[in-house]
């Protein structure tokens, strides 16, 4: 860890952590960081290079006792709510756990990032999923057997295209999603999807009308037993190798109703939303690689024979400071903008009374057949759109991710600055560092493409900061009536007495009661 | 001397760059993944084209080629692939270094490579040579190697690779440059041929030759960025139509387009130390970036191997490291400005 960070807790590097009684959270947040770093220095370090090494001759080769040890340390589970037998993390902890791993191995904790990122759609799905796939995982996570989620987005023709709902509407969109009865059949082809070929659960976005992709983008759980899904081809990349990169085809893959996740049409917000999660952790995922290449060319300098004499050099001693420098700031923007998103932007939907009594709902109830009919209805998931329009606003949506996309374009450039000056300082006659420093300044450059090119994050900062613009980030509200106390209906009727003034009122005064 | 007219200097690069073009390009994925049969194939072309001793005169079977059209040609090499110049540059580097007597023993088509060292690195004492080099480019597989010491007093030694007390081991972690295949070298009491060299043209040289390479790689960046944003589009239209872009392939053009001189002396034969250094570290460090936005260019495209643009910028980086890193070649840079100044 760089001696800044090591000398302080979270809690005093970040206090907003410990805003509105957070001080629990924030112990939880240290063990958190404290099981992430064990697993990293126990099971992760001691493997980066072999993995680099097996999976540049195969792309295909998987490391799954990797996944079975982390799985052990919780690293699968952060990101599900704790009433599916998560930890209930949001940005932050996905956030803290990637920068541990990361100084590690980004490849290998890119397993779990997609993972992660996988989750997130089911989380604004609401609590139909906790007690489907979301609970199949935690069950999953404690057996020989542990179970991946990935997330696909990127197609053959559209990268950029599809991470922006402006562009979207223009982009050449090739898949589909053709309602059918009971459900829908899906078709076409993702691509670059981190974890694709390992992963059992997809979260998928598709049109389900391919000349209207923005208004009809769509997300869908599907199951990788399906019929008519193939992992057509397993990339060859440069870095993060450990993580597998794949071409996916459906071939009229049939996904039901219930696995729509969210509402029809809901999938451009959605896909913000998620991104303003994920984000964070990417700008954690660059700081990780950063602290592992100082990390690295530090110790080495400091105890090895062949660069004895160089850190009495100035220009040696200028590299290190500014790297702890430019760590420093990079933490500071990706902990800002997921404190930001967790606190002001989401949070209040994890944290409000009416998820909160769900929550308490003993899942054997939850799981009786009205009661998960009520939860994964159509009424249900307009409910959930609703308290994320009372819990927070369109504009905190864009300032929030707009902080985020901030910490993950800095983070990449800090990441490829401080891996390339590391091994600059290092040479190609450093012996066995040299090996790690290269896959980390590898493994860099996707930080400064994934999640969005860093000049597309660079325009959602100045639309959503230095213009105030607000982006349409959150799925629209429909005339629904909200039951506040959703356990008590377990017949599958509309749950009922919610005022959908208060709530339109809530999503149009451009600042949801929060900003 | 060489007596090259003008219009057999456009020849040899042109042939270099044909050469490129034709049997260099097509190869260099093969050549990145190790590919020895495709590393073999495009040096027996070198060969044949007499590139791999260009600077000796005919009397040893060389082209006679002054410094500036072996830099020429390295460019034009290195835009096909820059491991396959890198090993025609160390081995004219080497060859260049050795004695006139030297040269005769080598067989026509073997492949030698210059290798500096430090003294904490290896000694030579009474012709016998002891010590390590955790990573020497070009080494592994090479027939005879050129060792050049600057200190405690610059001396050179030619050693054949099967000479006894030697070691060499693949450096299998080798990220750039992989068809220049870098290995460790262990000397154990190595007999060599002691050579009358002070080190310092070779050492111009090569550095000027990395320049040369990186010149070569920002090029191929360049054009496969170029190529690419004209054929991708996002947004409804063709990614170059975006400033993010644009401004990318204009930073690109504008790094090439500011290329220095090597004031060289004696009709081209020598290069100026001083100025082979700064040379060096502009180049390599513009190709690093241009590399760099090329892939960027590309998005995850460029993130894949296949794409072969991400080579470019791993071939780009090991011209930053080597002979030495730029922050090494800055420093030996002002030392050399501050000795002229004070002489």
């Amino acid at each position: 860890m760089t001696a800044l960070a090591q000398q302080r807790s979270l809690s005093e590097q970040f206090p907003r952590l410990t805003a509105d009684g957070g001080r629990p959270n924030v112990r939880e947040l240290e063990r958190l960081r404290a099981r992430a770093r064990r697993f990293a220095e126990a099971h992760v370090r001691p493997r980066a290079l072999e993995i680099d090494r097996r999976t540049g001759e195969d792309p295909s080769w998987f490391d799954w006792d990797l996944v079975r040890a982390g799985a052990e340390q919780g690293m699968l589970s952060f990101l599900i709510p704790k009433p599916a037998g998560g930890a209930g993390g949001l940005s932050t902890q996905a956030a803290v756990v990637m920068e541990e791993l990361c100084v590690a191995c980004p490849g290998i904790a890119l397993i779990f990032g997609a993972h992660a990122l996988g989750i997130s759609p089911l989380l604004l799905g609401g609590p139909s999923h906790w007690d489907g796939v979301l609970a199949e995982l935690i069950a999953s996570e404690s057996s020989r057997e542990p179970q991946l989620m990935a997330c696909a987005i990127t197609e053959p023709e559209a990268g950029t295209d599809v991470e922006d709902p402006d562009l979207l509407a223009r982009a050449r969109i090739s898949s589909h999603a053709r309602r059918v009865p009971g459900g829908f059949r899906l078709s076409g082809t993702k691509r670059f999807i981190s974890n694709g070929s390992v992963a059992r659960w997809i979260t998928i976005l598709m049109p389900t009308d391919p000349r209207r992709p923005a208004e009809t983008w769509t997300c869908f759980l599907v199951d990788a037993h399906s019929e008519g899904f193939a992992v057509s081809r397993a990339e060859h990349k440069m870095g993060q190798r450990a993580c597998p990169a794949a071409e996916l085809t459906f071939d009229s893959v049939f996904v039901p109703d219930e696995r729509v996740v969210g509402r029809e049409g809901d999938g451009a917000p959605a896909t913000m939303i998620v991104l303003a999660c994920s984000r964070p952790p990417v700008g954690a995922i660059a700081t990780g690689i950063a602290r592992g290449a100082y990390e690295r060319v530090l110790a080495w300098l400091e105890e090895d024979r062949a660069a004895r004499g160089l850190l009495e050099r100035q220009h040696v001693q200028l590299a290190l400071a500014g790297m702890e420098e430019e760590i420093h700031l990079a933490r500071q923007l990706y902990m800002d903008a997921a404190t930001e998103l967790d606190h002001a932007a989401l949070g209040g939907v994890m944290s409000h009374p009416a998820v909160r009594a769900l929550g308490h709902v003993p899942a054997s109830i939850r799981g009786r057949a009205p009661v998960r009919g009520w939860l994964s209805s159509e009424r249900a998931r307009d409910a959930t759109i609703a308290l994320l329009h009372r819990t927070t606003s369109e504009r905190a949506m864009t300032r929030s991710l707009a902080l985020s996309s901030m910490a993950k374009a800095r983070g990449g450039d800090v990441a490829m600055r401080v891996t390339g000056a590391a091994l600059e300082l290092a040479g190609l006659r450093a012996g066995a560092v040299r090996a790690e420093l290269e896959k980390l300044w590898r493994d860099a450059k996707l930080c400064q493409i994934y999640e969005g090119t860093n000049q597309l994050n660079r325009i959602e900062v100045y639309r959503g900061l230095c213009r105030r613009e607000t982006i349409a980030c959150l799925p629209p509200l429909r005339p629904i009536r909200l039951d506040t106390d959703a356990s008590a209906h377990t017949n599958g009727d509309a749950p009922a007495h919610l005022d959908t003034g208060a709530l339109r009122h809530a999503s149009v005064d451009g600042n949801g009661g929060r900003s | 001397m060489t007596g090259a007219t003008v219009a057999e200097r456009a020849e040899i690069r042109a042939m270099a760059r044909e050469l490129a073009r034709r049997e260099l390009t097509p190869r260099a994925a093969s050549l990145d993944a190790g590919d020895q049969d495709a590393r073999a194939a495009c040096w027996r072309l070198l060969v044949e084209l007499g590139l791999d001793r260009a600077l000796l005169d005919e009397q040893h079977g060389g082209a006679g080629l002054d410094v500036s059209d072996l830099l020429a040609s390295i460019e034009e090499l290195a835009v096909g692939d820059g491991g396959i110049a890198a090993c025609v540059l160390l081995s004219n580097v080497a060859l260049a270094t050795l004695a006139s007597e030297q040269l005769t023993d080598i067989t026509p088509g073997a492949r030698w490579v210059l290798i500096s060292a430090g003294s904490s690195e290896m000694t030579v004492s009474d012709g016998k040579i002891d010590g390590r080099i955790a990573c020497a480019l070009g080494a592994h597989e090479a027939d005879g190697l050129v060792l050049s010491l600057t200190s405690p007093k610059p001396v050179a030694v030619a050693v054949s690779a099967g000479a006894s007390g030697l070691t060499l081991q693949r450096d299998a972690a080798q990220m750039g440059l992989r068809a220049a295949p870098a290995a460790s070298i262990e000397m154990a009491g190595v007999k060599g041929s002691v050579i009358a060299s002070n080190g310092a043209a070779a050492h111009a040289l090569l550095r000027a030759g990395v320049a040369a390479i990186a010149r070569g790689i920002a090029r191929q960046a360049y054009e496969m960025a170029f190529e690419y944003a004209q054929a991708r589009r996002q947004g409804g239209v063709a990614i170059i139509e975006h400033d993010a872009v644009n401004d990318m392939l204009a930073a690109m053009a504008v790094r090439l387009a500011c290329r220095p001189v090597l004031a060289a002396e004696d009709s081209g034969r020598k290069l100026d130390g001083t100025r082979a250094l700064a040379v060096k570290i502009a180049a390599t460090d513009a190709a690093v970036a241009t590399t760099t936005d090329a892939v960027q260019v590309f998005g995850g495209t460029g993130y894949m191997v296949e794409t072969g643009v991400e080579k470019l910028m791993r071939d780009a980086k090991y011209c930053q490291l080597f002979p030495e890193p730029n922050w090494v070649a800055q420093d030996q840079l002002m030392r050399a400005e501050r000795a002229d100044r004070t002489a």
